[in-house]
């Protein structure tokens, strides 16, 4: 059951994600957004199948219920209109064929190969108590430089966004 | 009852949980046609008239009316309309407050210690419901979108603004309950309050209620802030160009709304099913007791609707900026501060 | 935690609070008291308080010797995170004090505050050992340099430059995380020296090449080597002078510091090979290829530009690729100390140059109003100090003795030279350097003709530096030239610093 819920999240994810970007029936900004909050979604799907509860509440909260809805509140302000269709030209055609090739070799090879740690050292089985314990002991200087990274942006999006007076 | 009792434990819960999941349901959807009916009627008392009263005894099946009404109008769409967008909306403006309900605990037990009366009993139950909630917007803002007409998506941008600026108001108001009760579980918020009326969190956290007060206001789109809406200046925002049962989800999801945000404010603040009189605060050890729970809920739930009624008829609307300014200047700042505050006094209390 | 309290914490993070501090007074003394000042004046006011916040970061970098090392590797202070702290504060010091006299926006506050958060970022850089302390702190250094550069908004061109730069830069940062969260994958550890444990197990695991090769992608793009370079010429065309002094010295310091730490510390163990002719998988090939399309194509491209700014980017792109020698010769234990203390007088005197030049151009292009090469003809009559300053930092970056970058080019090839005890196994880069540096003499000297020998405009008036600007430059140029004629002055405290901490 997990696992076909793992499948089904992760395709989703990918799917989704891949149409964010690469829509081949709309190129308006309205529906890449919207794709984007369905792979929120379902990343939030797979954190609940980690257990970690609080990071798949919060990635909803944050990025579908604050960050994308922004996202939409300013492609209507502005009135983005669809993108043109990208034509694609040979050079395209040819670097694409080359990634694609490389990536078709990787994903033969690292399987066979990689192997990846089980288990980070920071379990903590969705629980929100431990989670905040650690945020404010082992990852307390992390948390406060986001502060900081925060004042920046803040003020850099004021200043940016501010009219020059001339 | 021997039915039940042949079933493994598995195939218990399965069926209870089905049965809560249906019943919930019938109740919020009962709810939401009455509240119509509750809103009609306060809103006539309140300007002398008498109301609706046709249709059955007092008027108790002008719902019924209204949607026969509904489903009989044309459904009418644009042509410049999105179509997809345009379907879509209404049931995204639905959904998320039919959700919400399902972590709010609307009674004890029925008897059986096992089977409380909750859907879903998350750990995480508040930012469940956050999460959730601020999901709604998408259907707000998408239908203004869909629409390509001027004041619909007006609507639409003004609703994006003014979600994203309460909720945090309304996040940070939360916070010093949860200092107090030290759970994100909103059963544990419950069990924190059974102790006596001054154990609520209402008199506990005045200064949050109001916050999340004034905040569930602006995420219901409720007058004072109904800002997407606003009859007089955008003819009703976001919804203009709907009709017939699509117009209705949207009219019936402003209940649901209403629904969710009453009970989040009676779970948090007034105790939930509990009452701190003749030992209703412990769980129920019996059938009618556990009856009698949900009838307590249902009681404060009602209450918490005519409040909301009540606030719509007396008073005007906010102008857009006062809406912004009040979040962003006066709301944040207080909800900081009582989180400051409330961290002060449970360190000064530990010592 | 064990055994460190919040006090320890915040006496080891004295220098940084110091900053953000200084950061905030900036802004409230600006925004709050000096609103309806004249903007001259704003600048200077901030520019003072700034000074004096660096300053006085100094002055706490310098009394204090603690040898701490937190929370696994979350904060590591040693004598050797404080110097490369000291280096980063004094460029911050001369970047805010080009800026003195700057006219370029109206947010005069916010600009000196976004140059501090900024050093605030590299210094939290240079002193972890944890991937999520390093991204966090790369993208608060980013993302304040990202606003800098797109400061001045009267220009179409800032903004292309900025635009180009955030971009650039956002990409390169999705790049890093995802190529860290491969490696914490892989290892199961945060910390750098608990991923070099984790991947001893997986040393030929084709997942670990990509991840490698990504993180280095990332810090490529911060340091601007070839093929991550596209960014370059056009910031530090289009940004500010002073941001775009900032982004070329400050910002390049912590950046290789940082890249250098996780090589060397992180991936310890997967180094290959980089010798010529017998190549191996790891980090030192993947080096090996950038270094020599630094030096290459910086240096070949930098001789048909027309812009000053734009050619120090270039020399920039190349002299990224000499430091990336020295990074090399590190992957090879027997000359780790020696080639780390290489790269650090290298990047040191090397930003101290470069906010020089900046310097010298940020006052040229507010007199003359374009920063064009050809607009410098007669500089030598019209300003004689803005010419030796500049005849001064050019040469240094060419590499001519006895300025600083004669002997941080020298320092670096020989740790190159010796790293391979086998052989000269890096012999071949050296060689490419060493003919890749005599082709930027030419376009060097093609600057200083303009400046020495064409003759200008007879009529134009002589330029008046500014007291700020004439302090900062000749305090750089003199740094330039002490350091080169007495390398020792810096040298020395490094290797005792080296020698002195975890053998990084």
């Amino acid at each position: 059951m997990q696992d076909i819920l793992f499948y089904v999240f992760a395709a989703l994810t990918l799917v989704c994600g891949f149409l964010v970007v690469a829509n081949p029936i709309s190129r308006s900004p309205v529906t890449s957004a919207l794709f984007l909050v369905l792979t929120i979604v379902s990343l939030s799907g797979l954190f609940v199948l980690l257990h970690a509860f609080f990071l798949a509440a919060v990635q909803i909260v944050v990025y579908a219920g604050a960050a994308l809805v922004l996202f939409l509140f300013v492609i209507m302000m502005l009135d983005l209109k669809a993108e043109e269709r990208r034509r694609i030209t040979r050079l395209g055609l040819i670097g694409g064929g080359l990634v694609a090739v490389a990536m078709a070799w990787l994903f033969r090879v690292v399987p066979r190969e990689a192997a990846l740690v089980a288990s980070g050292p920071a379990h903590v089985e969705g629980s929100t108590p431990a989670l905040g314990a650690l945020l404010f002991t082992q990852y307390l200087l992390p948390f406060e430089a986001i502060s900081l990274v925060l004042v920046a942006g803040m003020v850099g999006a004021i200043l940016l966004s501010r009219k020059e007076p001339s | 009852m021997d039915l039940l009792e042949r079933l493994t434990p598995i195939e218990q819960s399965v069926t209870f949980g089905a049965l809560k999941v249906v019943g919930v349901f019938a109740i919020v959807m009962f709810l939401v046609a009455y509240a119509v009916l509750i809103e009609r009627r306060v809103c006539a008392a309140i300007q002398d008239r008498i109301g609706p009263n046709r249709a059955g005894p007092f008027g108790l099946l002008q719902p019924l009316a209204d949607a026969v009404k509904a489903f009989l109008k044309e459904d009418f769409m644009p042509a410049q309309a999105h179509p997809v967008y345009f379907w879509l909306a209404p049931a995204l403006v639905m959904i998320p407050s039919l959700l919400v309900v399902a972590v709010i605990p609307f009674g004890s037990t029925l008897g059986n210690p096992d089977n409380r009366m909750v859907i879903a009993d998350l750990n995480i139950g508040i930012l469940y419901t956050f999460g959730i909630a601020s999901l709604g917007v998408y259907g707000i803002v998408l239908a203004g979108y869909a629409a390509r007409s001027k004041y619909p998506l007006m609507g639409g941008i003004r609703s994006g603004a003014q979600m994203i600026s309460y909720e945090i108001a309304m996040g940070l108001s939360l916070i010093p309950l949860f200092l107090l009760v030290g759970d994100l579980n909103l059963g544990a918020v419950i069990d924190y309050q059974a102790r006596g009326l001054f154990g609520w969190l209402i008199f506990k956290q005045p200064l949050a209620f109001a916050i999340f007060l004034v905040a569930a206001f602006a995420e219901t789109n409720r007058l004072p802030f109904d800002m997407p809406e606003a009859e007089q200046e955008l003819a009703g925002g976001y919804n203009i160009e709907y009709s017939s049962i699509k117009f209705a989800l949207f009219f019936m999801a402003e209940y649901a709304h209403m629904i969710a945000a009453s009970a989040m404010l009676v779970t948090l603040f007034f105790g939930g099913w509990t009452l701190p009189f003749f030992g209703l605060d412990q769980p129920a050890s019996t059938f009618w007791g556990g009856l009698l729970h949900i009838g307590i809920f249902l009681a404060k739930l009602l209450a918490m609707m005519v409040l909301f009624v009540w606030v719509r008829w007396m008073w005007p609307r906010f102008r857009y900026d006062q809406l912004m300014a009040l979040g962003w200047t006066r709301l944040v700042p207080l909800a900081l501060g009582n989180i400051v505050v409330t961290a002060l006094w449970l360190w000064l209390k530990a010592g | 935690m064990t055994g460190v309290g919040y006090s320890d914490l915040l006496a080891a993070l004295a220098p940084e609070t110091a900053l953000v501090l200084a950061a905030v007074a900036v802004l409230f003394v600006d925004m709050g008291l000096m609103r309806s000042a004249p903007l001259r004046q704003r600048f200077l006011t901030a520019c003072a308080v700034a000074g004096l916040g660096c300053l006085v970061t100094l002055g706490i970098l310098a009394s204090s010797g603690a040898h701490l090392r937190f929370l696994d590797g979350v904060l590591v202070v040693d004598s050797l995170t404080q110097w490369v702290k000291v280096f980063l504060v004094v460029l911050t010091l001369f970047t805010a004090g080009i800026s003195a006299q700057a006219e370029f926006t109206e947010h005069v506050g916010e600009y000196f505050a976004l140059v501090l958060l900024a050093t605030v970022g590299m210094m939290f850089l240079v002193s972890t050992e944890e991937i999520l302390m390093i991204f966090v702190s790369l993208e608060l250094t980013s993302l304040s340099l990202y606003v800098l550069a797109a400061l001045d908004k009267r220009t179409r061109h800032a903004s292309e430059a900025a635009l180009k730069y955030f971009l650039f830069g956002s990409v390169a940062a999705a790049f890093t995380l995802f190529g860290l969260s491969l490696v914490y994958g892989l290892s199961g550890a945060t910390n750098l020296t608990g991923i070099a444990a984790g991947l001893r197990a997986h040393r030929s695991d084709p997942l670990l090449a990509v991840a490698v090769v990504m993180v280095i992608m990332g810090f490529g793009f911060k340091v601007a080597v070839v093929p991550f370079h596209l960014w370059a010429p056009d910031a530090y065309e289009g940004a500010p002078v002073p941001a775009a002094a900032l982004i070329a010295s400050g910002s390049k310091v912590a950046s290789f510091f940082v890249l250098a730490k996780i090589a060397v510390l992180g991936f310890a163990g997967v180094e290959g090979s980089g010798a010529w002719g017998q190549l191996r998988a790891g980090w030192l090939p993947v080096l090996a290829v950038l270094a020599v399309g630094s030096m290459v194509l910086g240096n070949l491209t930098a001789i048909a530009q027309g812009h000053l700014r734009r050619l120090l980017a270039y020399s920039a792109i190349a002299h990224a690729g000499y430091v990336l020698l020295g990074l090399m010769a590190m992957g090879y234990p027997s000359q780790r100390s020696a080639a780390l203390a290489a790269v650090l007088y290298y990047v040191a005197t090397y930003g101290l140059t470069t906010v020089g030049a900046f310097g010298v151009a940020s006052v040229i292009e507010r007199v003359l109003g374009n920063g064009r090469i050809d607009a410098l003809a007669g500089l030598s009559r019209r300003s004689p100090l803005l010419a030796l300053c500049l005849m001064v930092f050019l040469l240094s970056l060419a590499g001519i003795p006895p300025l600083a970058g004669f002997f941080g080019k020298f320092g670096l090839f020989t740790a190159a030279m010796g790293a391979d005890p086998a052989g000269l196994g890096l012999l071949w880069l050296v060689g490419i350097a060493i003919a890749m540096s005599t082709v930027s003499l030419y376009y060097y000297l093609r600057v200083l003709k303009q400046a020495y020998v064409v003759a200008g405009d007879e009529e134009a008036s002589r330029i008046v530096v500014p007291w700020t600007d004439r302090l900062v430059l000749i305090a750089a140029a003199v740094g330039v030239f002490l350091l080169g004629a007495l390398p020792e002055l810096l040298l020395g405290p490094l290797a005792r610093a080296i020698a002195g901490g975890n053998g990084f």
